[in-house]
């Protein structure tokens, strides 16, 4: 029997657990509706199994940099390269959704099989599932940093 | 006694914040190779054989359990101890992956207290 699940609280766990556990940045919601603006990353992986769907992470580049930098414990931000960055993006999506399946399995969803993290650039960046599904975005502040949190999902048929 | 030691994850950030953590960790690793999936690995370990291998499972190419099935039909590899390392928790595939071969199991996100805590017993 599956539980009654609130998405909204296990994908802020889930994001606290990745941050503080991994990155050293701490992971808080925001209270207002801010969205992210200007240049973006968005890192996202795709799952399957009794739900489907997408979770994602967007952010600007200021903050994609900082995160990487934090990953890799790099003290400036000068040495690090467009594609570290993005790599660390698409692991943090990957991590997301690791954690995200650990806390439904707990909740007998079943067991979901994930995609391979992808990350895109860009201006203003969506993504859809279509008809029928669900979507939370969910605004954090990764320390001082603004970005989203994403999850799109529906019953699969 | 100092180890070597074979890090397998198509990510090179994650490779990195896996080799820091083990050095967070105190464990004594004495030379340290990367591959990037399980092909890769399968060519390193062809040339020389370590005596852990740390992998991810989830990856373009040979994901890691295929990659394990494989290290385990070479007998230049059979006192490696193989740990995994991945998102997934499913307690099936966990208990999947062991029977074949694998020695330990750390599920990401992780600190550096498990990781030692899951390679300790292969460093003596």
């Amino acid at each position: 029997m599956i539980t009654e699940i609130c998405f909204e609280d296990v994908l802020l766990e889930s994001a606290k657990e990745v941050f503080e556990t991994m990155i050293y940045m701490s992971v808080e919601q925001c209270p207002d509706c801010i969205t992210v603006e200007g240049e973006t990353l968005l890192g996202s992986i795709t799952f399957t199994g009794s739900i489907e769907g997408c979770m994602a992470i967007c952010c600007d580049k200021d903050c994609a940099k900082t995160i990487a930098c934090n990953m890799l414990a790099m003290e400036g931000d000068d040495g690090i390269s467009q594609d570290e960055i993005r790599d660390a993006v698409g692991e943090i999506a990957n991590m997301l959704l690791g954690s995200l399946k650990a806390s439904l399995l707990k909740k007998n969803v079943g067991n979901l099989d994930v995609s391979i993290p992808c990350v895109v650039s860009g201006r203003e960046l969506t993504s859809s599932l279509g008809e029928g599904s669900v979507e939370i975005i969910m605004p954090i502040y990764i320390d001082e940093s603004v970005a989203e949190l994403i999850l799109q999902y529906r019953i699969a048929k | 006694m100092a180890k070597s030691l074979l890090l397998v994850d198509d990510s090179a950030t994650m490779r990195k914040i896996i080799l820091r953590t083990l050095r967070m960790a105190g464990l004594d690793i004495d030379s340290f190779e990367e591959a990037g999936d399980g092909n890769e690995a399968l060519e390193k370990l062809k040339d020389k054989p370590v005596d852990i291998i740390l992998c991810d499972i989830n990856m373009p190419g040979m994901g890691g359990l295929e990659m394990v099935k494989e290290v385990r039909k070479m007998d230049s590899c059979a006192d490696t101890k193989i740990v995994m390392i991945s998102t997934e928790s499913a307690e099936e595939l966990i208990e999947g992956v062991l029977a074949d071969g694998a020695n330990g199991y750390v599920t990401k996100p992780f600190t550096p207290e498990s990781i030692q805590e899951n390679l300790s017993p292969f460093m003596n």
